[in-house]
Order: C-alpha cells, then sequence, then structure tokens
C-alpha cells in the first residue's frame, strides 16, 4: 500500500527522464516500464481517468489508449486517413455540430448495421476544417462525435460498444484550402473494433 | 518644454553620478553587476524619455508630451540609431566570436524593439579590438560620423568556462555614459547576457524594461510530419526541439518559472496533458478521457485552468499541481475552452459558444460573475489576457480571415492588430507591449511578432516549419 501512496501522492509520473537526445525505442521502453510498474503496484491511473464525464474505457481499448485502425494509428505509420468503410461518415456545416437530415440518414443505417454486427465496437472520430482555433476546433469535434454517439445510442446501440476522440483540425482527410475540401474535413468517421 | 528640459539636466547629472558597482548577488545561471543609479530607475526612465522627447522633437516639433513614450520615439516610428560594437574579447579565441556573437543577438533584440535601428556593423570606423570601452577612450565623433546617437561597447573575459561580460551604453552627442552592467556566468551564458542587455538599454529608454530575457515555446512541424514543441529566444537563432513524441503536441504553455511547459498530446493515444521540463523529461498530469486541453498555470503556480470534456460539452476546470480535480468553474452543454488568467490571479478569460457562435467571456477565478466580452463578429476566440492586466488579446474571423485584436478587458471597442494572411495564437510578451502570434502571410505558417500599434511586424521563426501556438514565457529569473 505503501507504494500505492506514493504513487498517487508522490506527484507526476516521469515518463521520460533526461535529455533531448533520448530516441523513441528509449521513450518506448520507459513507457513499458512505466506501465508495468503501474501494474504490479496495484496502483493505477485509474483513479484519475474518472474524469469529468465519469465515462469508463470502452471495450477494446484501455482508457486512453491508442486504437488500432484510427486516424491516428495511422497517421504513427505514415498513412493517410481512411474515408468511409463500412460505416459512412457523416458531415457538419462550418462551426456546427448539427446532425443535418442526410446526416440522421447515414446514422440510421449506420444503426442497423450495428444492430447486425452486434460483436463489433466502434470509436467516433471527430473532425474539423483547418479553419478556426486549435482548441475550439477540438472541442468542436468531440462535439461532433458525441452528437453521433447520442444519435446511435438513441437508435438503441449500446453506449459500451460506442466511445468517441476528437482530432480537431490535427488529421484532415483533405488539405486543399477549397470548400469542397473543407466539407469533406468536416466529419465524424467511425473506426470498427473487434471484441 | 522649459520642464523638459530641466528634467533632461537632472537627468544627466544622475548618470554621472552613477558609475559601476560591484558584482551583484547571484541569480540564476547569470550573475548581474552594478547598475548605475539603481533604486532611481523609475524616475530616470522618465527623464530619458523626456530626453528621447527633445531628440524626438526635432522630427515631430508638434509632439505632445503625452506622447512621449512609445509613441513619438516608438515601434513603427523613427527609430533611434544606436550602434553595437563587438565586445573587445580577452582570453583565447572563442572569446572574440563570443563577443561578436553577444553583439549580434543584442542588435537583433534591439532591432526587434522597434525603436531602435542598429547601425550596419560595415560602417563602424572604430576598431573593436583596439578601442577602449571608456568616455576618454572612445572616439565619439567617428560615432557621430556614421550617424549614431546611442553606442553599445563592452568587453569579454573568457577563462576556462568563467564567463565576464562588462558592456555600457553611451550618448554619442553628450560623450557619456548612461549606463553599464557587468555580468557573470559560464560561456554558455553569453545569450542571456545579451537578452538581459537589450531590456537594460530599453529600460534606459522607456521606463520600462524590454521583453527578451524569456523563451517562446511553439508546434513546429519542421523536420518531421509530426507536430512537435520548440524552445527559442525571441530573437529565434538558438531554435531547439522540446518533446520528441512522433505524435501530435498541442497548446504550449509556461509555468511561471519559465522552465516547464504545459501541453495536450496524442502520445498515448487519447489527448492527455503533460507537462515537459526544458531537460526534455515528461510527467502527465491529466489523462481523463476525452479532452484534456489548454493547461494554463495560474500566476502564482498553485493551480492549473484547464478544459476537460464533461456534461455533454467541454468545461473549464481547475486543477491541482498533480492534476486532481480541484473546481469545476462551468457546467453546461456547451463548448468552453482555452482558460487565461488575469495577471492577479482573480479572474479567467475564456471562449464558450453558448450564445451560439464562440465569443469570449470573463468570470472570476471561483466562476462566478459571468459575462461577456466580445459582442462584434460571429468567431472570437484564443483569449490572452496582457500581463499589464488592461487588455485581452484574441483572434477574430473577418471577412473570412483570421485577424489579432486586442479589447480592453473591462469590455469596450476592439481594436485590429494584424491585416494580411489568417493570424492566430495570440501571446503577450512579459513587458506586456508585444504579441507573438503563427501567421500565414507570405505563405506557409511561421510565428511572428508585433506591437501593439501593428506597424512593426516581424518574422521570428524560419519559413517551411507550419510553426503555431506561440507561447511567451514571463522573464527568466
Amino acid at each position: 500500500m505503501n507504494g500505492c501512496a506514493s504513487g498517487v501522492e508522490g506527484g507526476r509520473r516521469e515518463l521520460r527522464g533526461g535529455a533531448f537526445s533520448l530516441g523513441g525505442r528509449v521513450f518506448r521502453l520507459a513507457v513499458a516500464v512505466f506501465l508495468a510498474v503501474l501494474f504490479a503496484s496495484g496502483c493505477s491511473a485509474l483513479r484519475k481517468k474518472k474524469g469529468v464525464s465519469g465515462e469508463e474505457g470502452a471495450p477494446g481499448q484501455a482508457p486512453g489508449g491508442l486504437v488500432e485502425g484510427s486516424t491516428l494509428d495511422r497517421y504513427k505509420q505514415g498513412l493517410p486517413p481512411e474515408e468511409g468503410g463500412p460505416l459512412q461518415d457523416v458531415h457538419f456545416a462550418y462551426d456546427s455540430y448539427e446532425l443535418s437530415e442526410e446526416a440522421r440518414d447515414i446514422l440510421a443505417a449506420n444503426a442497423e448495421w450495428l444492430r447486425n454486427n452486434s460483436a463489433v465496437s466502434v470509436e467516433i472520430e471527430g473532425h474539423c476544417d483547418e479553419r478556426g482555433t486549435v482548441e475550439y476546433n477540438l472541442a468542436l469535434g468531440a462535439k461532433r462525435a458525441r452528437a453521433v454517439k447520442e444519435f446511435l445510442t438513441d437508435a438503441g446501440i449500446s453506449p459500451q460498444r460506442l466511445s468517441t476522440i476528437s482530432y480537431g483540425e490535427e488529421l484532415p482527410l483533405c488539405r486543399e484550402p477549397t470548400e469542397s475540401c473543407w466539407a469533406r474535413n468536416r466529419r465524424a468517421h467511425f473506426v470498427l473494433i473487434s471484441k | 518644454m522649459g520642464r523638459v528640459c530641466e528634467g533632461g539636466l537632472r537627468l544627466s547629472l544622475a548618470l554621472v553620478s552613477g558609475g559601476f558597482g560591484r558584482f551583484g548577488k547571484e541569480k540564476v545561471g547569470v550573475r548581474e553587476g552594478g547598475s548605475p543609479g539603481a533604486g532611481r530607475g523609475g524616475s530616470r526612465g522618465v527623464l530619458w524619455a523626456a530626453l528621447l522627447f527633445l531628440w524626438a522633437g526635432v522630427l515631430y516639433p508638434s509632439g505632445s508630451s503625452a506622447q512621449i513614450r512609445g509613441t513619438i520615439v516608438g515601434p513603427g516610428l523613427s527609430r533611434y540609431p544606436i550602434a553595437v560594437a563587438p565586445l573587445r574579447a580577452s582570453g583565447d579565441e572563442e572569446a572574440s566570436v563570443l563577443g561578436e556573437s553577444f553583439s549580434r543577438v543584442l542588435g537583433r533584440d534591439l532591432e526587434l524593439s522597434g525603436y531602435f535601428r542598429v547601425i550596419d556593423r560595415q560602417a563602424y570606423l572604430e576598431d573593436p579590438a583596439t578601442s577602449g570601452i571608456t568616455s576618454e577612450q572612445i572616439d565619439f565623433r567617428a560615432w557621430s560620423l556614421i550617424g549614431a546617437l546611442g553606442l553599445v561597447k563592452g568587453m569579454a573575459e573568457l577563462s576556462g568556462d568563467d564567463l565576464r561580460v562588462e558592456v555600457r551604453f553611451f550618448d554619442v552627442d553628450k560623450q557619456r555614459m548612461l549606463g553599464g552592467k557587468r555580468y557573470r556566468g559560464t560561456r554558455e551564458d553569453w545569450r542571456r547576457m545579451a537578452h538581459k542587455f537589450a531590456d537594460q538599454i530599453m529600460y534606459y529608454m522607456t521606463g520600462e524594461r524590454g521583453p527578451f530575457d524569456s523563451r517562446l515555446v511553439f508546434s513546429s512541424r519542421r523536420g518531421s510530419r509530426f507536430k512537435e514543441l520548440y524552445v527559442m529566444s525571441v530573437e529565434g537563432d538558438d531554435l531547439k526541439r522540446l518533446t520528441r513524441d512522433e505524435n501530435i503536441a498541442l497548446s504550449p504553455s509556461w509555468h511561471p518559472s519559465g522552465y516547464r511547459v504545459l501541453f495536450t498530446s496524442y502520445r498515448q493515444g487519447n489527448p492527455n496533458l503533460f507537462e515537459v521540463s526544458l531537460d526534455g523529461a515528461v510527467g502527465r498530469l491529466s489523462s481523463r478521457r476525452g479532452l484534456n486541453l489548454g493547461g494554463r498555470w495560474s500566476p502564482d503556480g498553485s493551480v492549473i485552468a484547464a478544459a476537460l470534456e464533461g456534461g455533454g460539452g467541454t468545461e473549464i476546470v481547475l486543477l491541482d499541481e498533480e492534476g486532481g480535480l480541484r473546481k469545476r468553474l462551468t457546467e453546461n452543454s456547451y463548448i468552453d475552452v482555452s482558460p487565461s488568467w488575469s495577471p492577479d490571479g482573480t479572474q479567467l478569460v475564456f471562449c464558450s459558444n453558448r450564445a451560439g457562435s464562440p465569443q469570449l467571456y470573463v468570470m472570476n477565478a471561483d466562476g462566478s460573475a459571468v459575462r461577456r466580452l466580445t459582442f462584434s463578429g460571429d468567431y472570437n476566440t484564443s483569449p490572452a489576457w496582457s500581463p499589464k492586466g488592461d487588455l485581452i488579446a484574441y483572434v477574430s474571423r473577418v471577412a473570412g480571415r483570421f485577424q489579432i485584436f486586442v479589447i480592453p478587458a473591462s469590455g469596450g471597442t476592439p481594436r485590429k492588430i494584424t491585416t494580411e494572411g489568417n493570424n492566430e495564437d495570440p501571446t503577450w510578451s512579459p513587458d506586456g507591449r508585444y504579441l507573438a502570434f503563427s501567421s500565414t502571410r507570405g505563405g506557409g505558417r511561421a510565428i511572428y511578432l508585433s506591437d501593439l500599434s501593428g506597424r512593426v511586424q516581424s518574422r521570428l521563426t524560419p519559413k517551411g516549419g507550419d510553426d503555431s501556438a506561440p507561447a511567451w514565457s514571463a522573464w527568466l529569473e
């Protein structure tokens, strides 16, 4: 219990010590060691994860962990973002998280697909176009993902199968400064997580 | 006018009686010594402004005394011509390289301030290697010939790792020293010594210390497709990478000490809040599911204002220094983001879309007395409260483009600072006289500097880095 107490009280956890010269491999090792230590001590960071929302981690994903096949995962690997898939993207107007009629039709079809594939969970990604402020757009992307999650929950899909994440304007599908490109970037995208 | 003249005379006497003190008490890294007439600073600054007024009066005879400071002789108007001679070196070869670098960085700071025009080195007639640094030894006519009104001369002494710099500021016409400093530190400290003296010269000239003994941190994609944090001096040629996440590092902000940076990163998948110190060590502060965004240390370093997802929206909260939830300041289903502290720590300005579009609001630090600040435009974001407390800088969308504005913190008429390209992420200099921000003018996105009139705008980072989200530290102490 001592270890636990010091873990919680003893300040911020050092994920990576030292200088600029430390490389990614060392860092990953450090993260692994860090996680192992946390696990062994039985003193996880979960206490801090009971966030304002009180929402727990979704299945198929360690809380806050990287989802395989997500736009972030692809970005890490140098792959471009994906559009559509078994579940179609839905799009939004500028500075809006309102679901249009078209978006609702798409989401109704997505809900149907999810009912027929009950072993699959999804992460809903909220994205924005590049125009606007980074922090505001991150919050806007979160609202978009939440609006979609709410629609699907209302349509009878278990919230346990639905997680959300916002990438704001950070991982755009399209990089041209044109309205058609911006329109494609203002979207919610679905990443499938198999159980 | 008579009064101003009298002030000028009194000033001269005060300066003559100054002289160098002994090495002062130890500061962080750099030991600083004797400023002539220390303690009488405030009034001396005012008097100097009076002298400047006399000089400026030649060019702007109709100027009123109310406009003395920073306006008649100020950024974007007439610049005070100054020569910055390389420091005379003693010690090894490196000392003379260092003496050159010192004057280059000092000169760059003075140019960036907008108050000075640094006269080209090629024009200097005196050889710094052989000429002296006292009023009696300096050939002031040689400096007057090339148009200098001010002159900086000094010497650098390097023995082993120990660096001593002595640097002086002269009035060329009066052939008189106006002030000087001695610094002692290690050889790596030369840059900070130059910044400190630039701040000191601005103090002599305007009555207010300059902003250059400080740092900027920002997000950048230079060198890779990933967004990492970089740190540099304002003048920018000591740019250094701070993170190696190979991920997305966002929204950096400084601890009041100037040695630690809060930021949001996706390095663990979720956008979590971290803190990185200047030696590269990273600690995690908040990893609640969803956004952990926009952390800003309170001015006294006791709590962090941040935005967390919850209750259907994004809310402003206070976190303790371990990342624990201290208090929720907003609770609604709307977007509330980007908190920024008033310098006294009693209020916060933030961005909310509660009225249908993003606008700025001010509230007390306990979440009470929320009031709307901006009423013009339908997209106002990224507030930054001036360290002087009187103004709030922010971003507003005008005709489809994003521009930097300032508005009185008590409300009032906004004033536009930028015109070209898209300009975002304003951050204040520690003296409250300048703003740094990102701009897409001229293609690409880089960090720029502007004074509050908007007349002097300089690019601080090389193009091609997709630089964003600058955060200017407090003065380093």
